[in-house]
């Protein structure tokens, strides 16, 4: 119990600083590709601080604080659940069912506080925003179900077990992996598939009223998402982690992926994400299920 | 006198007072100690869930050479505690200001309180049927009373009831048919000999029985193509008739199915039942048919703009969970069906009362004249938040226990296609409740609305309860699945043995007390990290960002029409009223035929009864 506790204080800190690094990694990965210099090592932290330091915080109502920290709350709720290095206790007692919901929390959360600023931008954001989960989630659902009937188990320290001994999941379904990684593209509202922000259009969409605190709790957030993302595809395709070196290696290279090529692309409308979200991957899921279970 | 006697007596007792002081001012407090006694007879009757012997009634008869008799098994205690509990909360709900509104704005509130009293009375008979003749009777009198209930209001309602009765009538001859094979068959009413006589009975005649069985009751339950009467008949119904309603009168046709297809024939003989020509059996069969009701329903609510509507549409596709748990089987499948079952009815009780607290003040249930009201009925948010957290089945809340027992079954059965239907009908259902939540409290408050207050206790200590019920029984799945075992066993299902939390497996288990401490912790970290930002002011709605113009109360800011613009560019042209297209082409079908009839039985043609009169003689003489 006491190890329990103490892995409930330590992941999410440790999520906190690799995930601010991947926030890092983003930015200089699109400077790199728009020929900019990019932001100074301690850039993304100045920002939390300055966030979380301005005078002026604006609040439209309880409901609006309350979504904030069911958001980032999720997130980090989320994270401890995927057995890292050293730590797995949490993870050991729930699956991976419970994880992909715990994901679905977050944007709830998201929805509560951009629906109360009773502003139609944030509210026509949440919309595209859900409807993104809807186009993402299904094949990431073909995924999970494809990596859990390989390794016979949806406990994710099993499922690390297995690939330490039988070799990656990778290897053994590389179908279901490139599914995976397109449908993480849309997990992170990376472009193509960022309709919901749409600055130009609707003026940051879920973020048009977030400022101060509120803003920084979302950076916060997106820091631990990046975080889980990374980590959880390492889980089911790249075999968990050994050490925390390899482990963290791994993460960052998945979430360089998207990055790389999300900064190369113009954003799609609502329904031409779902278009695609819901053939390539989705095919591409199907036929490697059928691969893995026929065979 | 036994326990059942004493139910039904005081069950009875209910509709009496009812019909005899329904208009008096304090009927509606009385009304509700007597649901409260119905509720207490029944948890007296709790030792059926650890493995009592059943309770049968005094009562019998002998018609015909038959014998009519009652019992409660663990079976028919499961379903009669989610009856009991859910009429209590509507009768509670009717008891005080919302009652008087009721009888004020010209409603019948004697009326509504006798269908209200006398469904339960028929489904606790229902309920303690013990062969196809009492089945039978107890089918009838549900469909009746139901049928009683979604009249009581009048208006619109009405010719969603007779649309209703036009479906229950079609499914009643299917049952009684049924019935009347299963007697040829075996020369009995019984389950038991349908039972024993199943090994020497040909592919055919099970066939037979499991379509007019399946059809029959699933006419009840709303599933796909028998779906079209539930959402108009139950939307329509006054709120707490509705919340009742969308909590368990359709799961009698489950029960109904539990105990004649599952316990009668058995699920092993749907098991090795063949469909010629495809590698599918039978209860597969049966779970594909749910698992299309999962998901067609659920995306026709995204679509609905009253918000009882979108409510009753997704009960239905709540319904296909618990098929597609039963139908699967296994320990975990069937358990989440079941627990399915207790599940939906609470959250939806809850919901529809929190719609109908809406309706009491703002007067409509249209998402697009709402908005807002998160400030000014806070309470009410936080019933109809609970609510649909469970019936989009995310944790901490009941719904995901259910669901989760159905998913990690599929996984196990090797059914990555219905898994994947079950997740697409999630997934529709939390894009669909958040349109609710937000459509009706978040975004901004309308003007007229400005003076809204939260609802009287009489009406939020009901939906508060309920609400806690959600909770609770997610927190501590446990008790629930130990009511729904003794089911499992006593209908021949493998039996899951469940912890506290959930379910212990060496491969992926759930222990819901984890899960929900996960989160709170995972919240409680969030709410550290934002509090450590500076103290917030809130503002007024008019302070917003508005591309540079000012916004005054008579501005309308506020996104509500066609919430998802985005996906119904995808799939809106998917939407092809196929159902609505078959059942027109049905009703033009049978008017035509009618007519048709009616052209040679109405009209007087003197040569055309001569020519028959004439070919009648010519034939009788040779």
């Amino acid at each position: 119990m006491p190890e329990l506790i103490l892995e409930l204080v330590l992941m999410p800190l440790v999520a906190f600083v690799a995930g601010l690094g991947m926030l890092l990694m983003m930015r200089k990965i699109a400077a790199k590709i728009q020929r900019r210099v990019g932001p100074p090592f301690l850039q993304p932290l100045y920002d939390v601080v300055k966030f979380f330091g301005k005078q002026t915080q604006i609040s439209h109502g309880l409901i609006h604080d309350v979504g904030i920290i069911v958001a980032v709350g999720g997130y980090i709720a989320a994270e401890t659940l995927i057995p890292v290095p050293g730590m797995d206790g949490i993870a050991g007692r729930t699956d991976v069912i419970v994880l992909i919901y715990f994901l679905m929390v977050p944007s709830l959360g998201m929805a509560l506080a951009a629906g109360q600023c009773a502003n139609p931008n944030a509210s026509i954001g949440i919309s595209r925003a859900l409807t993104a989960m809807l186009a993402y989630d299904i094949p990431f659902v073909i995924v999970i179900f494809g990596m859990s009937w390989i390794y016979g188990t949806t406990n994710l320290v099993q499922m690390v077990e297995y690939q330490q001994v039988h070799g990656w999941g990778l290897f053994q379904a590389p179908l279901l992996a490139f599914a995976g990684l397109f449908a993480l593209q849309g997990m992170l509202g990376k472009q193509p598939f960022e309709i919901y922000v749409a600055p130009a259009e609707i003026a940051t969409g879920p973020m048009v009223e977030m400022g101060g605190k509120y803003l920084g709790s979302l950076v916060v957030m997106q820091s631990f998402s990046l975080y889980t993302a990374g980590i959880l595809y390492t889980t089911l395709f790249l075999g968990g982690g050994v050490t925390w070196i390899d482990f963290l290696l791994k993460a960052y290279l998945v979430v360089a992926i998207p990055m790389a090529i999300a900064f190369q692309f113009p954003r799609y409308r609502a329904e031409q994400m779902l278009g695609v979200l819901w053939k390539w991957p989705v095919l591409a899921g199907l036929l490697g299920l059928a691969l893995v279970m026929l065979t | 006198m036994t326990l059942l006697d004493g139910l039904w007596a005081a069950s009875a007792l209910t509709a009496l007072v009812a019909a005899a002081f329904g208009r008096h001012p304090a009927a509606g407090s009385w009304l509700t100690v007597l649901y409260g006694l119905q509720f207490l007879v029944v948890a007296m009757m709790g030792g059926l869930s650890e493995g009592a012997d059943p309770v049968p009634a005094s009562v019998s008869f002998v018609v015909l050479g038959y014998g009519l008799a009652w019992q409660f098994s663990a079976l028919s205690w499961f379903f009669a505690v989610i009856t009991a509990g859910a009429a209590l909360a509507a009768a509670w709900f009717v008891s005080g200001a919302w009652g008087r509104a009721y009888a004020a704005r010209g409603g019948d509130l004697r009326l509504l309180q006798l269908a209200l009293a006398l469904n339960p009375l028929a489904m606790y008979v229902l309920l303690a049927s013990t062969d196809f003749l009492s089945l039978f009777v107890g089918w009838e009198l549900v469909s009746w009373s139901s049928f009683l209930l979604m009249l009581s209001g009048g208006g619109v309602g009405v010719r969603w009831a007779l649309r209703y009765l036009v479906y229950a009538i079609g499914g009643a001859m299917a049952v009684m048919a049924a019935m009347a094979q299963a007697h040829a068959l075996t020369g009995s009413f019984g389950f038991g000999a349908l039972a024993a006589a199943v090994p020497e009975l040909s592919a055919a005649s099970l066939w037979m029985l499991v379509i007019l069985l399946a059809a029959g009751f699933g006419v009840k339950m709303g599933l796909l193509p028998f779906h079209l009467w539930q959402a108009g008949a139950y939307a329509e119904t006054p709120g707490p008739g509705a919340a009742f309603l969308g909590a368990i009168s359709s799961r009698m046709g489950l029960y109904a199915m539990l105990l004649t297809l599952f316990g009668g024939l058995g699920l092993g003989t749907l098991q090795a039942l063949h469909i010629p020509f495809t590698p599918l059996e039978a209860h597969e069969l049966l779970a594909w048919i749910a698992a299309f009701t999962m998901v067609l329903p659920t995306f026709t609510a995204l679509r609905q703009n009253d918000a009882r509507w979108l409510l009753a549409w997704h009960g239905i596709g709540q319904g296909g969970y618990m098929l597609l748990g039963v139908a699967m089987g296994d320990a975990l499948a069937s358990a989440g069906g079941m627990m399915h079952v207790f599940n939906h009815a609470t959250y939806q009780a809850a919901l529809f009362m929190a719609v109908t607290a809406v309706v009491y003040r703002t007067g409509t249930a249209d998402l697009n004249r709402l908005g807002g009201l998160v400030t000014r009925m806070p309470l009410t948010f936080l019933v109809l938040l609970i609510g649909i957290i469970g019936l989009a089945g995310l944790p901490p809340m009941n719904g995901f226990v259910s669901k989760w027992l159905i998913y990690r079954a599929l996984i196990d059965e090797g059914q990555p296609l219905l898994f994947v239907a079950a997740v697409i009908g999630t997934l529709g259902t939390i894009v669909s409740v958040y349109k609710l939540l937000h459509n009706i409290f978040l975004g901004r408050l309308r003007v007229e609305h400005e003076s809204v207050r939260e609802v009287p206790w009489s009406m939020l200590t009901p939906m508060l309860a309920l609400a806690a019920v959600v909770f609770v029984t997610g927190l501590a799945p446990g008790p629930v699945l130990d009511w729904v075992a003794a089911v499992q066993r006593e209908l021949g299902f493998a039996v899951l043995v469940p912890t506290l939390g959930g379910v212990d497996r060496p491969d992926g288990g759930l222990d819901m007390l984890w899960v929900v401490g996960i989160m709170l912790a995972g919240f409680g970290v969030g709410a550290l990290i934002f509090l450590a930002g500076g103290r917030a002011r809130t503002v007024h709605q008019l302070d917003n960002y508005a591309g540079g113009h000012f916004l005054s109360a008579e501005v309308r800011y506020h996104y509500s029409d066609n919430f998802y613009a985005g996906l119904m560019h995808r799939i809106g042209s998917w939407y092809r009223g196929s159902f609505q297209w078959l059942q027109d082409a049905l009703v033009s079908a049978t008017d035509f035929l009618a007519q048709g009839a009616a052209g040679v039985y109405r009209a007087v043609q003197p040569v055309t009864w001569l020519l028959g009169v004439t070919v009648l003689a010519l034939w009788w003489a040779w």
